[in-house]
Protein backbone atom coordinates (compact mmCIF):
# COMPACT_ATOMS: atom_id res chain seq x y z
CA UNK A 1 0.00 0.00 0.00
CA UNK A 2 3.02 2.32 0.90
CA UNK A 3 4.91 1.72 -2.23
CA UNK A 4 1.63 2.13 -4.27
CA UNK A 5 1.26 5.58 -2.56
CA UNK A 6 4.87 6.57 -3.06
CA UNK A 7 4.75 5.31 -6.63
CA UNK A 8 1.16 7.45 -7.23
CA UNK A 9 2.67 10.22 -5.58
CA UNK A 10 5.91 10.40 -8.18
CA UNK A 11 4.14 9.53 -10.87
CA UNK A 12 0.72 11.03 -10.29
CA UNK A 13 1.01 13.68 -13.61
CA UNK A 14 2.66 10.84 -15.56
CA UNK A 15 -0.14 8.80 -15.09
CA UNK A 16 -3.25 11.09 -15.21
CA UNK A 17 -1.82 12.29 -18.67
CA UNK A 18 -1.35 8.80 -20.05
CA UNK A 19 -4.65 7.96 -18.94
CA UNK A 20 -6.14 11.08 -20.24
CA UNK A 21 -4.47 10.15 -23.70
CA UNK A 22 -5.02 6.97 -23.57
CA UNK A 23 -9.56 7.62 -22.91
CA UNK A 24 -9.25 10.12 -25.74
CA UNK A 25 -7.48 7.94 -28.28
CA UNK A 26 -10.40 5.78 -26.98
CA UNK A 27 -13.20 7.78 -27.84
CA UNK A 28 -12.18 8.79 -30.92
CA UNK A 29 -11.91 4.98 -31.80
CA UNK A 30 -15.31 4.64 -30.48
CA UNK A 31 -16.47 7.37 -32.27
CA UNK A 32 -14.81 6.35 -35.71
CA UNK A 33 -13.15 9.79 -35.45
CA UNK A 34 -16.21 11.77 -36.00
CA UNK A 35 -14.73 15.01 -33.86
CA UNK A 36 -11.73 14.83 -36.44
CA UNK A 37 -13.81 14.68 -39.81
CA UNK A 38 -15.77 17.56 -38.51
CA UNK A 39 -12.67 19.77 -37.97
CA UNK A 40 -11.05 18.78 -40.96
CA UNK A 41 -14.52 19.76 -42.84
CA UNK A 42 -14.68 23.20 -40.90
CA UNK A 43 -10.60 23.94 -41.97
CA UNK A 44 -10.75 22.59 -45.75
CA UNK A 45 -14.11 24.76 -46.61
CA UNK A 46 -12.66 27.90 -47.67
CA UNK A 47 -10.49 25.57 -49.96
CA UNK A 48 -13.76 23.78 -51.53
CA UNK A 49 -14.27 23.28 -55.19
CA UNK A 50 -17.85 25.94 -55.89
CA UNK A 51 -20.60 23.70 -56.94
CA UNK A 52 -22.29 26.53 -58.37
CA UNK A 53 -19.86 26.76 -61.28
CA UNK A 54 -19.02 22.59 -61.55
CA UNK A 55 -16.61 21.95 -63.89
CA UNK A 56 -17.90 18.53 -65.88
CA UNK A 57 -15.57 16.42 -66.75
CA UNK A 58 -17.04 16.52 -70.10
CA UNK A 59 -15.21 13.46 -71.53
CA UNK A 60 -15.78 11.14 -68.44
CA UNK A 61 -20.04 11.98 -68.07
CA UNK A 62 -19.75 11.72 -72.27
CA UNK A 63 -18.90 8.22 -71.85
CA UNK A 64 -21.55 7.70 -68.45
CA UNK A 65 -24.00 8.94 -71.32
CA UNK A 66 -22.94 6.06 -73.78
CA UNK A 67 -23.06 3.27 -71.06
CA UNK A 68 -26.45 4.65 -70.30
CA UNK A 69 -27.52 4.49 -73.53
CA UNK A 70 -26.53 0.66 -74.07
CA UNK A 71 -28.02 -0.19 -70.45
CA UNK A 72 -31.60 1.71 -71.50
CA UNK A 73 -31.36 -0.19 -74.74
CA UNK A 74 -30.83 -3.59 -74.31
CA UNK A 75 -32.96 -3.29 -70.89
CA UNK A 76 -35.66 -2.04 -73.10
CA UNK A 77 -35.54 -5.08 -74.79
CA UNK A 78 -35.40 -7.30 -71.99
CA UNK A 79 -39.06 -4.92 -70.89
CA UNK A 80 -40.76 -5.53 -74.51
CA UNK A 81 -40.79 -9.12 -73.44
CA UNK A 82 -41.75 -9.20 -70.01
CA UNK A 83 -44.75 -6.49 -70.72
CA UNK A 84 -46.03 -5.80 -67.20
CA UNK A 85 -42.94 -4.12 -65.65
CA UNK A 86 -42.45 -0.90 -63.15
CA UNK A 87 -39.92 1.55 -63.23
CA UNK A 88 -38.87 3.42 -60.10
CA UNK A 89 -38.63 6.54 -60.38
CA UNK A 90 -35.34 8.26 -60.05
CA UNK A 91 -34.79 10.56 -56.79
CA UNK A 92 -33.22 13.61 -56.24
CA UNK A 93 -29.84 13.63 -55.28
CA UNK A 94 -27.33 15.70 -52.73
CA UNK A 95 -24.58 17.31 -54.52
CA UNK A 96 -21.77 17.18 -52.50
CA UNK A 97 -17.48 18.29 -52.96
CA UNK A 98 -15.04 15.38 -52.56
CA UNK A 99 -13.10 17.14 -49.65
CA UNK A 100 -10.39 14.00 -48.57
CA UNK A 101 -8.95 10.70 -49.10
CA UNK A 102 -8.79 7.83 -46.80
CA UNK A 103 -6.07 8.42 -43.47
CA UNK A 104 -4.44 5.25 -44.66
CA UNK A 105 -3.57 3.88 -48.05
CA UNK A 106 -5.14 0.13 -47.37
CA UNK A 107 -8.41 1.57 -47.71
CA UNK A 108 -9.98 3.35 -50.51
CA UNK A 109 -12.20 6.15 -48.88
CA UNK A 110 -13.25 9.63 -50.00
CA UNK A 111 -14.53 12.46 -47.12
CA UNK A 112 -17.62 14.20 -48.82
CA UNK A 113 -18.77 17.58 -47.43
CA UNK A 114 -21.69 16.72 -46.98
CA UNK A 115 -23.27 14.89 -43.82
CA UNK A 116 -26.46 14.20 -41.94
CA UNK A 117 -27.74 17.68 -41.28
CA UNK A 118 -27.85 17.49 -45.45
CA UNK A 119 -29.80 14.41 -45.41
CA UNK A 120 -27.13 11.70 -46.35
CA UNK A 121 -27.36 8.56 -44.11
CA UNK A 122 -25.36 5.47 -44.18
CA UNK A 123 -25.74 3.43 -47.56
CA UNK A 124 -26.29 5.95 -49.95
CA UNK A 125 -24.76 5.37 -52.89
CA UNK A 126 -22.22 8.06 -54.63
CA UNK A 127 -21.96 8.84 -58.44
CA UNK A 128 -19.88 10.80 -60.06
CA UNK A 129 -19.88 11.81 -64.10
CA UNK A 130 -18.63 8.20 -65.16
CA UNK A 131 -21.12 5.81 -63.28
CA UNK A 132 -21.00 4.51 -59.75
CA UNK A 133 -18.24 5.32 -57.48
CA UNK A 134 -19.25 4.00 -54.25
CA UNK A 135 -21.50 3.70 -51.08
CA UNK A 136 -21.64 5.65 -47.38
CA UNK A 137 -20.46 3.72 -45.01
CA UNK A 138 -19.97 6.15 -41.84
CA UNK A 139 -21.47 9.72 -41.71
CA UNK A 140 -21.10 12.56 -38.99
CA UNK A 141 -22.88 15.90 -39.04
CA UNK A 142 -21.10 17.58 -41.88
CA UNK A 143 -18.85 14.79 -43.27
CA UNK A 144 -19.48 11.51 -45.04
CA UNK A 145 -17.33 8.76 -45.70
CA UNK A 146 -17.40 6.99 -48.96
CA UNK A 147 -16.54 3.16 -49.51
CA UNK A 148 -14.88 3.29 -53.23
CA UNK A 149 -16.10 0.15 -55.64
CA UNK A 150 -12.06 0.35 -55.61
CA UNK A 151 -11.85 -1.16 -52.27
CA UNK A 152 -10.98 -4.23 -52.21
CA UNK A 153 -13.12 -5.35 -49.37
CA UNK A 154 -16.32 -4.17 -51.75
CA UNK A 155 -17.91 -6.34 -53.74
CA UNK A 156 -21.20 -5.54 -55.90
CA UNK A 157 -23.15 -8.03 -58.07
CA UNK A 158 -22.72 -6.39 -62.13
CA UNK A 159 -24.12 -7.49 -64.93
CA UNK A 160 -22.79 -7.29 -69.02
CA UNK A 161 -25.08 -4.88 -70.35
CA UNK A 162 -25.39 -6.68 -73.63
CA UNK A 163 -25.74 -10.00 -72.77
CA UNK A 164 -26.93 -9.57 -69.10
CA UNK A 165 -24.49 -12.52 -68.02
CA UNK A 166 -23.84 -11.86 -63.96
CA UNK A 167 -20.83 -12.05 -61.94
CA UNK A 168 -19.48 -9.66 -59.06
CA UNK A 169 -16.76 -7.34 -58.87
CA UNK A 170 -13.94 -7.10 -56.18
CA UNK A 171 -11.93 -3.85 -55.77
CA UNK A 172 -7.97 -3.47 -57.44
CA UNK A 173 -7.10 -0.67 -55.45
CA UNK A 174 -6.84 1.45 -58.48
CA UNK A 175 -9.61 2.18 -60.70
CA UNK A 176 -9.52 -1.26 -61.84
CA UNK A 177 -11.95 -4.43 -60.30
CA UNK A 178 -12.21 -7.98 -61.34
CA UNK A 179 -15.33 -9.32 -62.11
CA UNK A 180 -15.91 -12.95 -61.02
CA UNK A 181 -18.82 -14.26 -63.79
CA UNK A 182 -21.34 -16.93 -62.36
CA UNK A 183 -20.80 -18.48 -65.11
CA UNK A 184 -18.61 -20.99 -66.72
CA UNK A 185 -19.03 -19.85 -70.41
CA UNK A 186 -20.04 -16.47 -70.15
CA UNK A 187 -20.56 -13.76 -73.05
CA UNK A 188 -18.49 -11.20 -72.93
CA UNK A 189 -16.22 -9.00 -75.11
CA UNK A 190 -13.66 -6.27 -74.85
CA UNK A 191 -15.24 -3.39 -74.54
CA UNK A 192 -18.52 -4.36 -73.07
CA UNK A 193 -20.31 -1.97 -70.74
CA UNK A 194 -20.64 -3.32 -67.32
CA UNK A 195 -23.81 -2.03 -64.61
CA UNK A 196 -25.18 -2.94 -61.76
CA UNK A 197 -26.74 -6.00 -61.53
CA UNK A 198 -30.71 -6.15 -60.26
CA UNK A 199 -29.05 -8.98 -57.45
CA UNK A 200 -27.02 -6.75 -55.91
CA UNK A 201 -28.49 -4.94 -52.85
CA UNK A 202 -26.04 -2.45 -51.72
CA UNK A 203 -26.65 -0.58 -54.87
CA UNK A 204 -29.69 0.19 -57.38
CA UNK A 205 -29.94 -1.90 -60.65
CA UNK A 206 -28.54 -0.72 -63.80
CA UNK A 207 -26.38 1.96 -62.72
CA UNK A 208 -22.61 2.39 -65.24
CA UNK A 209 -19.74 0.52 -63.18
CA UNK A 210 -16.96 0.80 -66.03
CA UNK A 211 -16.29 -1.65 -69.12
CA UNK A 212 -14.08 -4.75 -69.86
CA UNK A 213 -10.39 -4.08 -70.38
CA UNK A 214 -9.22 -7.70 -70.66
CA UNK A 215 -11.12 -10.91 -70.23
CA UNK A 216 -9.27 -13.98 -68.95
CA UNK A 217 -11.55 -17.25 -69.33
CA UNK A 218 -9.01 -19.59 -68.14
CA UNK A 219 -9.18 -18.70 -64.81
CA UNK A 220 -10.77 -21.47 -62.46
CA UNK A 221 -13.47 -21.78 -60.58
CA UNK A 222 -15.02 -18.60 -62.66
CA UNK A 223 -13.83 -16.71 -65.99
CA UNK A 224 -12.40 -13.52 -64.69
CA UNK A 225 -12.40 -9.67 -66.40
CA UNK A 226 -10.48 -7.00 -65.44
CA UNK A 227 -12.96 -4.01 -65.36
CA UNK A 228 -11.91 -0.28 -66.02
CA UNK A 229 -13.76 1.91 -63.63
CA UNK A 230 -15.10 4.65 -65.56
CA UNK A 231 -15.61 7.28 -62.67
CA UNK A 232 -12.04 9.08 -62.69
CA UNK A 233 -12.06 8.95 -58.68
CA UNK A 234 -8.55 9.72 -58.43
CA UNK A 235 -9.19 12.97 -59.75
CA UNK A 236 -13.13 14.02 -59.09
CA UNK A 237 -13.71 17.22 -57.32
CA UNK A 238 -17.33 16.31 -56.76
CA UNK A 239 -19.97 13.76 -56.39
CA UNK A 240 -23.75 13.18 -56.15
CA UNK A 241 -25.21 11.21 -53.38
CA UNK A 242 -28.44 9.39 -54.07
CA UNK A 243 -30.88 8.25 -51.55
CA UNK A 244 -30.53 3.79 -51.38
CA UNK A 245 -32.49 1.50 -48.60
CA UNK A 246 -30.96 -1.30 -49.08
CA UNK A 247 -32.56 -4.72 -47.84
CA UNK A 248 -31.65 -6.10 -44.41
CA UNK A 249 -28.74 -8.38 -44.83
CA UNK A 250 -25.47 -9.77 -43.08
CA UNK A 251 -23.54 -9.98 -46.14
CA UNK A 252 -20.67 -7.71 -48.13
CA UNK A 253 -20.28 -4.96 -44.84
CA UNK A 254 -16.77 -3.93 -44.22
CA UNK B 1 12.96 39.46 -26.17
CA UNK B 2 9.58 37.75 -26.37
CA UNK B 3 11.29 34.30 -26.97
CA UNK B 4 13.23 35.12 -23.33
CA UNK B 5 10.00 36.37 -21.36
CA UNK B 6 8.45 32.99 -22.61
CA UNK B 7 11.21 30.97 -21.25
CA UNK B 8 11.46 32.55 -17.88
CA UNK B 9 7.87 32.19 -17.71
CA UNK B 10 7.76 28.39 -18.26
CA UNK B 11 10.53 28.30 -16.01
CA UNK B 12 9.32 30.16 -13.23
CA UNK B 13 5.97 28.07 -13.38
CA UNK B 14 6.31 24.42 -13.95
CA UNK B 15 2.12 24.11 -14.24
CA UNK B 16 2.12 26.23 -17.41
CA UNK B 17 5.27 24.56 -18.45
CA UNK B 18 3.17 21.01 -18.62
CA UNK B 19 0.63 22.76 -19.64
CA UNK B 20 2.12 24.23 -22.59
CA UNK B 21 4.41 21.65 -23.06
CA UNK B 22 0.67 19.22 -23.23
CA UNK B 23 -1.10 21.25 -25.78
CA UNK B 24 2.01 21.72 -28.29
CA UNK B 25 2.32 17.60 -28.18
CA UNK B 26 -1.64 17.25 -28.72
CA UNK B 27 -1.89 19.80 -31.14
CA UNK B 28 0.87 18.22 -33.37
CA UNK B 29 -0.90 15.14 -33.41
CA UNK B 30 -4.01 16.50 -34.00
CA UNK B 31 -2.23 18.59 -36.81
CA UNK B 32 -0.97 15.06 -38.11
CA UNK B 33 -4.42 13.66 -38.03
CA UNK B 34 -5.84 16.32 -39.53
CA UNK B 35 -3.35 16.45 -43.03
CA UNK B 36 -3.43 12.33 -43.07
CA UNK B 37 -7.01 12.59 -45.31
CA UNK B 38 -6.06 15.58 -47.56
CA UNK B 39 -4.03 14.74 -50.63
CA UNK B 40 -2.10 18.45 -51.03
CA UNK B 41 -0.12 18.72 -54.38
CA UNK B 42 3.36 17.47 -54.41
CA UNK B 43 2.74 15.20 -51.20
CA UNK B 44 0.74 12.36 -53.60
CA UNK B 45 2.74 9.68 -55.54
CA UNK B 46 0.22 7.80 -57.31
CA UNK B 47 -2.41 8.06 -54.51
CA UNK B 48 -0.44 7.52 -51.91
CA UNK B 49 0.70 10.39 -49.27
CA UNK B 50 3.00 10.48 -46.37
CA UNK B 51 2.19 8.59 -43.28
CA UNK B 52 2.23 11.06 -40.59
CA UNK B 53 1.25 9.36 -37.63
CA UNK B 54 4.34 7.39 -38.21
CA UNK B 55 6.48 10.76 -38.51
CA UNK B 56 5.22 11.42 -35.11
CA UNK B 57 5.20 7.95 -33.82
CA UNK B 58 9.09 8.34 -34.97
CA UNK B 59 9.80 11.62 -34.14
CA UNK B 60 8.40 11.08 -29.98
CA UNK B 61 10.09 7.42 -29.92
CA UNK B 62 13.64 8.76 -30.87
CA UNK B 63 14.67 10.09 -27.75
CA UNK B 64 12.12 8.02 -25.33
CA UNK B 65 12.27 4.62 -23.97
CA UNK B 66 10.43 2.17 -25.60
CA UNK B 67 7.63 1.65 -23.00
CA UNK B 68 6.87 5.41 -23.73
CA UNK B 69 6.93 4.60 -27.78
CA UNK B 70 4.53 2.31 -27.38
CA UNK B 71 2.51 4.05 -25.31
CA UNK B 72 2.51 6.64 -28.35
CA UNK B 73 1.53 4.12 -31.24
CA UNK B 74 -1.37 2.76 -29.01
CA UNK B 75 -2.86 5.81 -28.60
CA UNK B 76 -2.18 6.71 -32.30
CA UNK B 77 -3.09 3.23 -33.67
CA UNK B 78 -6.34 3.29 -31.70
CA UNK B 79 -7.32 7.06 -33.27
CA UNK B 80 -6.53 6.11 -36.85
CA UNK B 81 -8.52 2.71 -36.33
CA UNK B 82 -11.43 5.06 -35.49
CA UNK B 83 -10.64 7.22 -38.79
CA UNK B 84 -10.43 3.64 -40.99
CA UNK B 85 -11.71 0.18 -40.23
CA UNK B 86 -10.96 -1.76 -36.75
CA UNK B 87 -9.45 -4.57 -38.60
CA UNK B 88 -6.65 -4.89 -39.35
CA UNK B 89 -5.50 -2.45 -36.74
CA UNK B 90 -3.01 0.51 -36.67
CA UNK B 91 -2.24 -0.52 -32.83
CA UNK B 92 -0.10 -3.30 -33.53
CA UNK B 93 1.91 -1.59 -36.36
CA UNK B 94 2.89 1.81 -34.72
CA UNK B 95 3.34 0.10 -31.83
CA UNK B 96 5.89 -1.80 -33.22
CA UNK B 97 7.27 1.03 -34.60
CA UNK B 98 7.34 2.81 -31.61
CA UNK B 99 9.42 0.06 -29.17
CA UNK B 100 11.65 -0.02 -32.26
CA UNK B 101 12.79 3.33 -32.75
CA UNK B 102 13.30 3.69 -29.32
CA UNK B 103 15.47 0.75 -29.21
CA UNK B 104 17.49 1.56 -31.91
CA UNK B 105 20.99 2.17 -31.00
CA UNK B 106 21.14 5.78 -32.60
CA UNK B 107 24.25 7.39 -31.03
CA UNK B 108 26.22 4.28 -31.96
CA UNK B 109 24.96 3.89 -35.63
CA UNK B 110 23.63 6.84 -36.65
CA UNK B 111 23.98 10.83 -35.93
CA UNK B 112 21.42 13.18 -34.86
CA UNK B 113 20.43 14.79 -38.25
CA UNK B 114 17.71 15.35 -41.26
CA UNK B 115 19.48 12.06 -42.85
CA UNK B 116 19.09 9.75 -40.44
CA UNK B 117 15.61 10.39 -39.54
CA UNK B 118 14.61 9.92 -43.20
CA UNK B 119 16.28 6.82 -42.90
CA UNK B 120 14.39 5.58 -39.81
CA UNK B 121 10.96 6.44 -40.87
CA UNK B 122 11.79 4.89 -44.39
CA UNK B 123 12.74 1.76 -42.64
CA UNK B 124 9.61 2.08 -40.14
CA UNK B 125 7.24 2.36 -42.92
CA UNK B 126 8.20 -0.30 -44.43
CA UNK B 127 8.01 -2.06 -41.66
CA UNK B 128 4.59 -0.86 -40.41
CA UNK B 129 2.94 -1.74 -43.92
CA UNK B 130 4.51 -4.95 -43.48
CA UNK B 131 2.63 -5.27 -40.39
CA UNK B 132 -0.60 -4.48 -41.74
CA UNK B 133 0.21 -6.80 -44.96
CA UNK B 134 0.53 -9.95 -42.68
CA UNK B 135 -2.37 -9.20 -40.87
CA UNK B 136 -4.06 -8.92 -43.94
CA UNK B 137 -2.68 -12.39 -45.03
CA UNK B 138 -4.17 -14.30 -41.87
CA UNK B 139 -7.73 -12.17 -42.46
CA UNK B 140 -7.73 -14.06 -45.41
CA UNK B 141 -10.53 -11.59 -47.57
CA UNK B 142 -8.01 -11.40 -50.42
CA UNK B 143 -5.79 -12.99 -52.40
CA UNK B 144 -2.20 -12.99 -50.89
CA UNK B 145 -0.87 -12.03 -54.38
CA UNK B 146 -3.30 -8.97 -53.94
CA UNK B 147 -2.05 -8.42 -50.98
CA UNK B 148 1.80 -8.33 -51.27
CA UNK B 149 1.48 -6.61 -55.02
CA UNK B 150 -0.30 -3.77 -53.52
CA UNK B 151 1.95 -3.87 -50.15
CA UNK B 152 5.33 -3.29 -52.69
CA UNK B 153 3.48 -0.28 -54.28
CA UNK B 154 2.28 0.72 -50.66
CA UNK B 155 5.76 0.34 -48.56
CA UNK B 156 7.41 1.82 -51.17
CA UNK B 157 5.38 4.87 -51.96
CA UNK B 158 4.79 5.94 -48.28
CA UNK B 159 8.16 5.05 -47.40
CA UNK B 160 9.55 7.63 -49.34
CA UNK B 161 6.86 10.07 -49.23
CA UNK B 162 7.08 9.67 -45.49
CA UNK B 163 10.83 9.92 -45.24
CA UNK B 164 11.10 13.21 -47.40
CA UNK B 165 8.71 14.78 -45.01
CA UNK B 166 9.70 13.52 -41.88
CA UNK B 167 12.21 17.14 -40.84
CA UNK B 168 8.61 19.03 -41.55
CA UNK B 169 7.10 16.85 -38.15
CA UNK B 170 10.87 15.62 -36.14
CA UNK B 171 12.67 19.29 -36.36
CA UNK B 172 9.86 21.75 -34.66
CA UNK B 173 8.85 18.86 -32.69
CA UNK B 174 12.04 17.88 -31.28
CA UNK B 175 13.30 21.69 -30.89
CA UNK B 176 10.34 22.25 -28.81
CA UNK B 177 10.77 18.91 -26.18
CA UNK B 178 14.91 19.69 -26.27
CA UNK B 179 13.73 23.45 -25.33
CA UNK B 180 11.40 22.38 -22.41
CA UNK B 181 13.92 19.86 -21.25
CA UNK B 182 16.42 22.14 -20.61
CA UNK B 183 14.62 24.33 -18.80
CA UNK B 184 13.65 21.69 -16.49
CA UNK B 185 16.64 20.87 -16.15
CA UNK B 186 17.60 24.45 -15.07
CA UNK B 187 14.74 25.35 -12.55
Amino acid sequence: MFTLRRWWDRHRLQATLIGLAVGSALFLRQTEGAVLYEAYQILVRPFQPNLERKTVLANAQNQELQQRLTELESQNQQLRALLGYMGETKKPGITAPIVGRSADHWWQHVLMGRGSRDGVQEGYVVMAPGGVVGRVINVTPSTSRVLLLSDPSSRVGVTVSRSRFMGYIRGQSSNRAVMEFFDKVPDVRQGDVITTSSLSQLFPAGLPVGRVESINMSKSPAPEAVIELTAPVSFLEWAIIYPHTQPKSGEAKN
Amino acid sequence: MKNESLTAVLQERPLTRVVANCAVTAGSVLLCLLISPSRLPGMELAGIGPNWLLIWVVSWSVKRTAFQGALAGLILGLIQDGMTAYSPTHVLSLMLVGILTARLRKERYLKEDFISIALIVFAMAVIAETVTAIQYSFQGDRTLVEIWTYHQLIALGSAVLSSLWAPIVYYPLNRWWQHIQTIEQQS
